[in-house]
């Protein structure tokens, strides 16, 4: 009886203690000076709103590290951190980007890292052994509830005429690596005129995916290819949407993040993609956030999504690299978007 | 020989000729201190800008000082068909902006200046509240209030049953907007100049059997051309370097003006340095054109003023009329003040923007603090507040006493080269706020370990571009000061910077500090500069709220945008009492 109440107990401390003491941050010594450091600046093309509830949930488990984001769509990102590292000012502790392909050009910028469980991500997203998948996004599409009776139900009905005249959201082609992977998707998948029959019912186009996704709320359009990210917070947190996974595919996207080699606060960078990069992070992100995650073996499916029904879409990196100048270039004009 | 006598009167005339001399010098030594100091303020950045356009390369890529020159950039620009489009629809939307905005401004002078209007003065003095709405934030009240699907006014007219509705992000919605904004500018012009206006000429027209409409149009108007013609041309230099209300307004309908298309440029991948800065001359060039015709226009206007005898402007009498002229002023100031400010405040506190029925509208449970939550979590707001209070600190303090030194040397002292620092201190009045921030791009992105990426940088590139208003405010309280207390002064033995000290100083200080606040209020709320100078370490309040917006989320942008009219309400407020009540209204060009 005693033995088997020990027993219980250590069963529950272990239970209790698993995620803290199976999850590895890192080592003591990289935690200590992360805690030291007490803040970094981080550089993301993710949606800031999001983004902040990850900064959230990074310091319930350190509280002593401050997060100072700075967000900008993809393109305009890349610039920033070009045009800083140039004047030799680069503030980015961590640069987190949607375009693997422009990453990997600026590669040199980025000091030696791999997270404690590099091992457990999949080598084919890796275009760097300094750069990680952060996060995983998926593209789905979202219709506003209260005013859309009569939903689309794939990717091909986004070209119906009855969903014409500005109903439908569209985010430009250059906005970023997410966007490139769509619009890759589409014309790989869907067909060379998709885009031309797409754009014929005059959407409306945006410069991101968060300016979309506010719109829908809002009303100002009806349905819009969105990330999942984007839409199912404001879904889960009462807004009239409603969000599926069309049937031809849904086009994933990876990040890839690293730390530059000017970070001021190395430590606490290393330690803040610890954690995204953990079990303990990729779960947040994927339940909280609708994300996927690049992890061999994923944790769990966020809600909504059935890895048995979905069909997942990667892009071939090769192609994802040397199809986006001329492709985007004739997205541009089927779209009428001037440059 | 020489006898004692010269003896005893040459030295004083050699210690005179030496003061003399050492005068000269030291002029020579302050002008050209002041002109060195201007040159890097002014001079250096517009010249970088101009080397920039005459070239293809990249100061990021190629480092500094890296030109190929060759006008072939400049002219591959100039044939660009979507800088046509820009610069056309940059045309197009000033001048019908500038049309509504000289009828609203005259109509509002005359009824302030020229009728019985009732609250006259306090109409007077509302009207010109919007002069002190950051552009970006009228911007983004007004795209709650009238985007053609979900905007307020749309759902309340629905509700309503009626089937009119309206559409900001267009062409005629960029034109309202702006003239409705950028009228108090055509007002500060005509009111004051009907004020100055002797009636005679009017009665004369009516004697001669002119009713009162007609004396108006064939009078009274053309008295005051040149009033309305300087105010006209001012706002159409305003409203050509704006860039908050045609990124927010004119964006969703794929509407480019220059100044959005010039951000643009900077923002590709890779960023189009060259082309932006010669975009951004071609704005300039305009500009300054514009600033030479209204100059011309203000030298001619002393014909406005017919007579030296004391006279008041005639009032009149409208009878029951009034009552209309006063509704037309309310409606304006409800429409420019009120309507925005709710519509911010919807936005700001309402969780989700979506607004079903007029019933959903007033329905309390859609509302809640968690913008200003958000807003307050992201340690960049409180940075952003930090970093705007020290810039403008900064820029008012430095600016201030470079205006105050320029002021001096301009109208009070006999220093040689006093034209030319009158020249390029007035030089910024024709560059819009958008271009110094090219410009200083220019001057300074290339040189590691310079300026960019700090304050300083943002803090010299608003001194400079406010540098002709300040000196403006400034000079005003020199004139009033008269001669002859400095003479009295001189002649007590008083050197030159003693008279400045016990004498200029004290009396200037009530419009020093005047000008140094409004250098501070114009400094943060000042956007098209900062949009290329700041990085993640200076983000200031001007561009945090137009990521806030760009982020797209309208309930933060909405929430942010209350705190900054908040704070500059406060700002003002604390500005007016300062300078005992007459805030100076040189708002001028910022945008």
């Amino acid at each position: 009886m005693k033995v088997k109440s020990i027993l219980a107990a250590l069963g529950l401390v272990a239970a209790l203690a698993t995620p803290a003491a199976a999850q590895n941050f890192g080592p003591p010594e990289l935690i200590e000076a992360a805690k030291k450091e007490g803040r970094l600046i981080y550089y993301t093309a993710n949606f800031a709103e999001v983004e902040q509830e990850v900064i959230k949930a990074f310091n319930k488990r350190f509280p002593q590290i401050r997060v100072e984001m700075v967000r900008a769509p993809g393109g305009q990102l890349i610039t920033r951190v070009k045009t800083e590292a140039a004047a030799g000012k680069l503030a980015a502790d961590v640069v987190d980007h949607s375009d693997r392909a422009l990453m990997k050009d600026l590669v040199d910028l980025f000091q030696d890292y791999a997270p404690p469980n590099a091992a457990d991500y999949l080598p084919d997203v890796l275009i760097s052994p300094k750069l990680w998948p952060r996060v995983t996004l998926v593209w789905s599409i979202a219709y506003n509830s209260a005013l859309i009776k009569n939903p689309p139900k794939s990717w091909m009905d986004l070209t119906k005429p009855e969903y014409g005249n500005k109903q439908i959201g569209q985010v430009i082609a250059p906005s970023g690596g997410t966007t490139w992977t769509r619009v890759m998707f589409e014309r790989q998948v869907l067909g060379e005129d998709y885009w031309k029959k797409q754009a014929a019912t005059n959407p409306v186009l945006y410069p991101s995916g968060a300016p979309a996704s506010d719109s829908l709320v809002r009303g100002e359009i009806s349905i819009s290819p969105l990330l999942y990210n984007i839409v199912y917070p404001k879904k889960r947190d009462g807004a009239p949407l409603e969000i599926f996974f069309a049937p031809e595919g849904a086009p994933v996207n990876p990040y890839a993040s690293g730390v530059p080699k000017t970070a001021a606060h190395p430590n606490a960078a290393k330690l803040f993609l610890n954690w995204c990069l953990s079990e303990e992070g990729q779960t947040f992100l994927i339940k909280d956030q609708g994300n996927l995650t690049s992890l061999k073996k994923a944790p769990l499916y966020p809600e909504g999504f059935d890895p048995k029904v979905v069909k997942v879409w990667v892009p071939n990196f090769e192609q994802y690299v040397k199809l986006h100048g001329p492709w985007v270039e004739e997205w541009n004009k089927t779209y009428g978007y001037r440059q | 020989m020489v006898t004692a006598e010269t003896a005893a009167f040459a030295a004083p005339v050699a210690k005179a000729e030496r003061t003399a001399q050492f005068r000269t010098v030291a002029g020579w030594l302050w002008s050209g201190a002041l002109l060195v100091v201007l040159a890097f303020l002014v001079l250096y950045p517009v010249a970088m800008l101009l080397l920039g356009a005459l070239t293809n390369t990249n100061p990021v890529v190629d480092g500094f000082g890296v030109f190929d020159l060759s006008l072939e950039n400049f002219l591959t620009v100039l044939g660009n068909p979507n800088v046509h489009d820009a610069l056309v629809n940059s045309l197009i939307a000033c001048t019908g902006g500038t049309a509504l905005a000289v009828a609203i401004g005259l109509a509002f002078s005359w009824i302030v200046v020229r009728t019985n209007t009732p609250c006259k003065d306090f109409i007077g003095a509302a009207s010109l509240i919007p002069l002190f709405v950051p552009p970006l934030v009228a911007a983004i009240a007004w795209s709650i209030l009238g985007s053609p699907k979900s905007g307020l006014i749309n759902t309340l007219m629905k509700w309503a049953g009626l089937d009119w509705r309206i559409d900001v992000y267009s062409m005629p919605g960029l034109i309202v907007v702006f003239g409705m904004y950028y009228a108090p500018y055509v007002y500060m012009f005509t009111a004051s100049a009907l004020r100055n206006m002797d009636p005679n000429l009017e009665e004369a027209a009516e004697i001669t059997g002119a009713g009162p409409l007609r004396t108006l149009f064939t009078v009274t108007f053309p008295l005051i051309a040149p009033a309305i013609i300087s105010g006209m041309l001012l706002s159409f230099i305003v409203m050509l370097g704006i860039y908050g209300i045609p990124a927010v307004l004119g964006a969703p309908a794929n509407i480019p003006v220059l100044t959005t298309y010039i951000f643009k440029l900077t923002n590709w991948s890779p960023p189009l340095y060259s082309t932006a800065a010669a975009v951004a001359i071609i704005l300039m060039v305009v500009t300054g054109a514009l600033v030479v015709l209204q100059q011309g226009v203000l030298s001619g206007r002393s014909f406005t003023t017919v007579a030296g005898k004391a006279f008041r402007p005639r009032s009149l009498d409208l009878g029951p009329w009034r009552w209309l002229t006063f509704a037309l002023a309310l409606l304006y100031l409800f429409v420019v003040v009120v309507l925005p400010t709710l519509a911010l405040i919807v936005a700001a506190f309402r969780r989700f923007l979506f607004i079903p029925s007029a019933a959903s509208l007033f329905d309390m449970r859609h509302y809640s603090l968690i913008h200003f939550d958000s807003i307050f979590d992201n340690p960049l707001t409180m940075r952003s507040i930090w970093n705007t209070m020290e810039v403008g600190l900064v820029t008012a303090l430095a600016g201030g006493v470079l205006a105050f030194a320029i002021g001096y040397t301009i109208h009070r002292s006999h220093a040689p080269g006093r034209r030319g620092i009158d020249l390029i201190s007035t030089l910024p009045v024709a560059i819009p706020g958008l271009v110094i921030g090219v410009a200083y791009l220019w001057a300074w992105i290339g040189l590691p370990g310079g300026l960019y990426g700090t304050i300083w940088i943002l803090a010299l590139a608003f001194i400079a571009r406010f540098m002709p208003d300040t000196v403006k405010a400034l000079s005003t309280s020199f004139l009033q000061i008269h001669k002859e207390l400095e003479e009295a002064a001189w002649v007590c033995g008083r050197g030159l910077l003693g008279t400045i000290r016990t004498i200029v100083l004290p009396l200037a200080r009530p419009g020093t500090i005047a000008a140094m606040t409004l250098l501070f209020i114009l400094a943060i709320r000042e956007l098209g500069s900062s949009l290329f100078l700041y990085t993640s370490d200076t983000t200031v309040m001007a561009v945090l709220l137009l990521d806030y917006y760009e982020g797209g989320n309208t309930g933060k942008a909405a929430a942010f945008s209350l705190v900054q009219t908040a704070l500059l309400a406060v700002l003002i407020g604390f500005a007016t009492w300062l300078s005992g009540g007459g805030t100076n209204t040189s708002v001028g060009r910022a945008g």
